[in-house]
């Protein structure tokens, strides 16, 4: 089975249009008035799916479909803000039997708008079951996966709610073979396609990738380092800036050459790069501020970690990929990709995002390791990227000292 | 019991409008207009000094010509078009139109051209509206640092926040 850009672009599109069609739905119906800032396709490994929920409380409503598509859905909603919904259509004095039945209500309606515009486009039948009310914190809230595969397909949506720095997401997670071939079903340039299996190998191998870079981490900072996540999502050009949120990172860019060609981005929180810095340094710092000490310490790590993810890569494609030395960063998250994406903007309209996390159990430390690849390199790459060779990532760690 | 009535209640004033990239908003009754994460993006705030009707567009690329996607606020030429046509639209006239512009810094350009996109950006914003006779009264352009955005139509002021400098109002 083979998917290409433009049938990803046409799903992404028809679930950023289906999460619109939801949200003005509880617009009219509560007033509320929330955008869609952000509708994402992507591949992720089974367990890392909802990372972004880390451990909030969340309600929402859950049901399964099937026809034409088949899986499960869910909107949910943070605790404090199903409360003001619930406030909003039902007076201060709502008791949680009637919030639970309000969430459900507007979940519902929102959700039907989302899946009848799947139907429309499919010009198919897609059946769902009643909503249930659903709660719990963090990735608990969604649902397990019926899939064969270590690897899922999964929309997620991002809606903002009246300029208000709070989120709801609706992930909508078909079963992976169905929306395989129906993918490959709507497919219009066969000669760009990408057989589906290499874009999940090419998933595992950025995974190793990202772990031959926590073990660099951890070599240099005797910290145990684990890579958490990795994934790939698709989205216009003009959208990928938008997965990053406006707080100050601090980090490394290089650009890379070789098969493919394009950026990678090591960015840190400012606490993260602060501890992570420390803990790098022979001397203790006094001061819990920024300075430039711990932004050489910064740069460095980057550059560590940059060689061991496109090692990690260069291995598996059996080609060397250079890359610039680092340029340190301390900005905006969305500010930092902004020119990267415009960068690539200039010759494609969309882009693959490659995003891994690294963390320790030790320190309060976590690191994004996001690769944005010129889309025509990936595809020409993917296309020659042998499937069995995806774990062959053991760099030598001698040659990257 | 609050009933429902199917009316939408009344936004609480000053609204405030959020612009993300390729994005634009208009407004006749003084909502705040924001964006964010000005890398080499600009951002350009147009305002009627006579009617008051203000607009912000967030454009990425310096030309549609270049690529020819149907997304004209993803570019400095077509998007501040566009943004001119849609507060047009609404009563504003172009003969009293100011813009304050800000944005298309150099930070992380890799590329080997003379011109970095930021620059290519804030020029063409400049080429354009000075082919309808805009003024641009305010700038904060170039730099190596990203920009966030508040442009308030009752003072018509162009706030920008960056990271690691004082806030400016233009």
């Amino acid at each position: 089975m083979k998917v290409d850009v433009q049938s990803l672009d046409t799903f992404n599109q028809l679930a950023h249009e289906g999460a619109q069609a939801a949200t003005d739905a509880m617009a009219q119906m509560t007033g509320i008035d929330t955008h869609v800032e952000v509708t994402r396709i992507m591949l992720v490994e089974r367990a890392a799916l909802g990372e972004e929920l880390a451990d909030h409380s969340f309600v929402g409503i859950q049901f399964g479909f099937e026809g034409a598509l088949t899986g499960e859905t869910v909107l949910v909603f943070e605790q404090d803000q199903s409360a003001a919904i619930a406030e909003t259509l039902l007076g201060p004095d709502a008791n949680t039997r009637m919030a639970q039945s309000s969430i459900k209500e507007v979940g519902n309606i929102m959700m039907s708008g989302f899946l009848d515009g799947w139907a429309d486009f499919l010009t198919a039948t897609i059946e769902h079951d009643p909503p249930t009310y659903i709660e719990g914190k963090g990735t608990a809230i969604l649902p397990e996966m019926k899939a064969a595969t270590d690897q899922v397909f999964v929309f997620r949506s991002t809606i903002e709610w009246g300029g208000e720095d709070v989120s709801f997401y609706i992930y909508m997670l078909p079963e992976y073979e169905p929306l395989a071939a129906l993918m490959a079903e709507h497919s219009l340039e066969a000669e760009n396609a990408i057989p589906v299996e290499k874009l999940a190998a090419f998933n595992e191998m950025t995974r190793e990738g990202a772990r031959q870079a926590a073990a660099n981490v951890e070599l240099m900072s005797g910290i145990e380092t684990t890579a958490e996540v990795s994934q790939i999502s698709f989205a216009p050009i003009e959208a990928i800036p938008k997965q990053f949120s406006d707080d100050i990172y601090i980090g490394t860019v290089v650009e890379f050459t070789g098969a493919p060609s394009g950026f990678l981005l090591v960015l840190f929180d400012e606490p993260s790069a602060i501890t992570v810095a420390e803990a790098l340094m022979p001397v203790t710092m006094e001061s819990g501020e920024l300075t430039s000490q711990h932004k050489a310490a910064i740069e460095e790590l980057g550059n560590i970690i940059t060689s061991g993810f496109t090692d990690g890569w260069a291995n598996v494609l059996q080609q060397s990929i250079d890359h610039t030395p680092p340029r340190v960063v301390h900005d905006m998250g969305q500010a930092i990709i902004d020119p990267l994406a415009a960068q690539l903007g200039q010759f494609q309209r969309h882009a693959f995002l490659i995003d891994s996390k690294m963390m320790t159990e030790e320190l309060a430390f976590q690191c994004e390791i996001t690769a944005l690849p010129n889309e025509q390199e990936l595809r020409t790459a993917l296309s020659q990227l042998d499937p069995d060779r995806t774990t062959e990532t053991q760099a030598d760690v001698e040659d990257i000292f | 019991m609050k009933v429902y009535d199917g009316q939408s209640t009344e936004p609480e004033a000053p609204n405030r409008l959020k612009v993300g990239i390729a994005e634009y908003e208009v407004t006749a009754d003084e909502a705040e207009l924001t964006t964010s994460g000005l890398g080499s993006c600009v951002g350009v705030a147009l305002y009627d000094t006579e009617s008051g009707i203000s607009g912000l567009v967030h454009v990425m690329l310096p030309v549609a010509d270049e690529m020819r996607d149907g997304k004209p606020a993803k570019f400095a030429d077509t998007g501040v078009e566009l943004l001119i046509a849609e507060m047009e639209s609404i009563g504003a006239a172009v003969e009293t139109l100011e813009a304050k512009i800000a944005g298309g810094s150099d930070m992380l350009d890799f590329s080997k051209a003379d011109k970095s996109i930021g620059e290519r950006n804030a020029e063409q914003v400049r080429n354009t509206l000075s082919s309808y006779d805009i003024p641009v009264v305010a700038a904060d352009i170039g730099g190596d640092y990203g920009r966030s955005l508040l442009f308030e139509p009752t003072t018509g002021d162009l706030v920008v926040k960056s990271a690691n400098r004082e806030t400016q109002r233009l």
